[in-house]
């Protein structure tokens, strides 16, 4: 394919930097590899030590040396006058140990086995390459799709509008279309059509109450003879039918908007009616409501100077009977009349 | 003596009941009015003309909890409810459309109303998916806890068309759910989203309701997995912890689509999401699904003029519910009288 052709020429080009660069990672992996304590590093040559099945002396006894081995590796490594094997050293030696093994065995079966290991190995790499590859170009791809100015403008400035910065499904439809390089162009222009045509739910944006003044409520009345003359209008013969679907169009509009629209003469009066008989009972409430306070206001006034009047009466009455007590002492035999003869004289 | 039927006095009013039992934690009712748009909350009540069979009351089940939380869910209707008693009903709630399913010889029929008498849409239902069917093709259907909590959001493709039929419509439905305030909402809420498609050719709509998930970018699966999760991973095969930051993976197919969709979150969603960090935006689909065809606008609620009809000048109504009689799709003008059976009172029926 083409790209590795191009990773050949400039694989030739920079052959002497190769080396070097190579040498240099070559040194950088040895020195994380030397950070690594060796016995993560290197796969373990003894079996692991299986204490499950053992007795309980042999289980004490393995115990016991291993801690002895701790001790012992601890005081090795702490050791400055022991020299430390470091991992890479260790790795080398495994190296070294397993060439001269190799050599050993028969020479014939590790030349066959060698030069096939390296084909299966390239074989996998390489298709293990490409498909990262096929995979990046496809993420280009998209992402080149996605970001061409126009397209990207004109949803900016429409998202500005609607006010909805957020969910851009417009996405999925470039999803849908195409992902090949060569119809980049068609995506671009479906996006761009079909962001024309989407419609959000309503957004409130935050500048719009401070326009808009409050439009004042028509009277009923008034709103009546619009409704009249509207439907005069409608009755009409020449125009009649047009302005009927016009007024009726929009009517659907408004109401489908949530704005209330009131055009039928018929609910309107019904509701002037309404209006008069509410205003008619709460007239005859207020009334009501005076007249009785009234009426409670005359009966307690009534009643407070027959209180007063009676008290007098009382009190009078009282003082009348004090007076006659004093002449009911024993023995009084009435109060004086008059001479016996002042009527004759 | 025999009891009356006092429409006035109707208890299907149990919805509020219910919800006032349930919300009794939070102190309130249902607002009528938007605290932060101001405007008026719309609400809805979705139920059904004549009786329905199985998969249609399934249908209607799954319409109402698309509605949530501004709707009635257990709004129970007898047979001898009719619409004016809903409308009585409704006004004093606060419920300004009516979603009215019913079912004709050749098709269910799907009637979005606004109340109080507002333009009446009658959508003839070709086909349709319940909920559960969708949920049993997925393998990982997704309900979370408060999915339905908030109001969805609603997005409309292909109705920028001139027709005052398709403008209408589009008008009906962007009122359906509440307003959005772009500078108080919170991202958390919202989860859903109901995607209208209008197909020009086929005069055919799209009815789809996604649930709304945002995954960020560029973490590897595993690591966002453990994060979101919390649970311990297995390292029992591995030597190293950073074997399992850096196991390399093709990463999914979904992830290269995804580069189209993402978008730059403004605010913390949740452990995962931060802030000014690409999130991908994935969507998956809950709910009905419908192909809807518009065939009938009528100016009143269930009533008044036809002022667009599919089949030529005045169409059939569709209600076989309280009344007898076939419906077929001739072109009569006999709205009037046949409505005038059923809906004799109805004040908000209007003249021509």
């Amino acid at each position: 394919m083409v790209k590795k052709k191009e990773r050949t020429l400039n694989e030739t080009e920079s052959s002497i930097d190769l080396k070097s660069l190579i040498h240099e990672n070559a040194l950088f992996f040895d020195k994380l590899v030397e950070l690594i304590p060796a016995r993560f590093y290197l796969p373990d040559e003894k079996d692991k030590p299986w204490f499950q099945g053992l007795s309980k002396a042999e289980k004490a006894s393995a115990k016991k040396q291993s801690r002895e081995n701790i001790k012992k590796a601890r005081r090795d490594r702490l050791d400055p006058e022991k020299s430390s094997k470091t991992t890479l050293d260790l790795l080398k030696e495994n190296i070294e140990k397993e060439k001269s093994g190799k050599d050993s065995d028969a020479e014939e079966e590790e030349v066959e086995v060698r030069p096939i290991m390296p084909d299966v190995v390239d074989e996998r790499s390489v298709t293990y390459e490409e498909l990262r590859e096929r995979l990046r170009k496809k993420i280009e791809e998209l992402r080149g799709g996605r970001n061409s100015s126009g397209s990207e403008k004109k949803k900016n400035e429409r998202n500005d509008k609607k006010g909805k910065k957020r969910k851009r499904d417009n996405g999925a439809e470039e999803k849908k279309v195409d992902t090949t390089a060569n119809e980049k162009d068609n995506v671009e222009k479906d996006v761009e059509e079909a962001a024309k045509e989407l419609t959000f739910s309503r957004v409130k944006l935050g500048d719009e109450d401070k326009h808009g003044k409050k439009k004042r409520k028509l009277s009923k009345l008034k709103e009546l003879e619009n409704a009249m003359k509207l439907e005069a209008a409608k009755k009409d013969p020449e125009k009649g039918e047009v302005i009927a679907k016009k007024h009726s169009w929009k009517a659907a509009m408004d109401r489908a908007a949530g704005i209330k629209v009131h055009d039928d003469p018929k609910l309107l009066k019904q509701s002037i009616q309404k209006e008069k008989k509410r205003h008619k009972k709460n007239a005859e409430k207020w009334s009501e409501r005076v007249e009785t306070t009234q009426k409670l206001k005359v009966e307690k006034q009534q009643k407070r100077s027959e209180n007063i009047a009676d008290k007098i009466h009382q009190k009078k009455m009282r003082r009348i009977a004090k007076r006659e007590k004093k002449l009911l002492r024993p023995g009084f035999e009435g109060r004086k009349e008059g001479f016996i003869n002042e009527g004759s004289s | 003596m025999a009891r009356f039927h006092n429409s006035k006095t109707k208890v299907f009013v149990k919805p509020i009941v219910k919800k006032q039992q349930q919300q009794q934690q939070q102190q309130q009712q249902q607002p009528n009015v938007d605290h932060i748009t101001g405007n008026k909350i719309p609400k809805s009540f979705v139920f059904s003309r004549g009786k329905l069979p199985g998969p249609l009351r399934q249908l209607q089940m799954d319409l109402r909890k698309l509605m949530l939380p501004y709707t009635a869910l257990k709004l129970k209707e007898k047979k001898r409810n009719n619409l004016k008693d809903f409308l009585n009903v409704a006004g004093p709630m606060g419920v300004t459309h009516f979603l009215i399913l019913s079912k004709t010889e050749t098709s269910p029929v799907l009637r979005v109303a606004k109340t109080p008498q507002g333009p009446t849409l009658t959508f003839k239902i070709h086909e349709y998916s319940l909920a559960v069917d969708i949920a049993q093709s997925q393998l990982r259907p997704r309900c979370p806890q408060d999915l339905f909590k908030n109001p969805p959001l609603i997005v409309l493709s292909g109705f920028a068309a001139a027709d005052e039929q398709l403008r209408l419509t589009t008008m009906m439905f962007k009122n359906i759910f509440p307003d959005i305030d772009i500078n108080t909402v919170k991202l958390s809420s919202c989860q859903r989203i109901v995607l209208l498609n209008y197909n020009k050719d086929t005069k055919l709509i799209d009815f789809r309701h996604y649930s709304i998930r945002l995954q960020p970018v560029g973490i590897s699966r595993r690591i966002r997995k453990f994060v979101q999760n919390h649970q311990v991973p297995d390292l029992r095969n591995l030597q190293d912890v950073s074997d399992f930051i850096t196991k390399a993976g093709y990463g999914s197919e979904s992830e290269a689509d995804e580069e189209a969709a993402t978008v730059t979150l403004t605010s913390d969603l949740s452990r995962v999401n931060r802030a000014s960090t690409k999130s991908a935006v994935k969507l998956q689909e809950i709910g009905p699904r419908m192909t809807l065809q518009l065939t009938k606008i009528e100016g009143g609620l269930c009533s008044g003029e036809v002022m667009f009809s599919e089949y030529g000048n005045g169409g059939n109504k569709k209600k076989p519910g309280n009344e007898e009689g076939n419906e077929k799709e001739d072109g009569e003008d006999s709205d009037d009288d046949d409505e005038a059976d059923n809906d004799e009172d109805m004040e908000e029926s209007e003249e021509d």
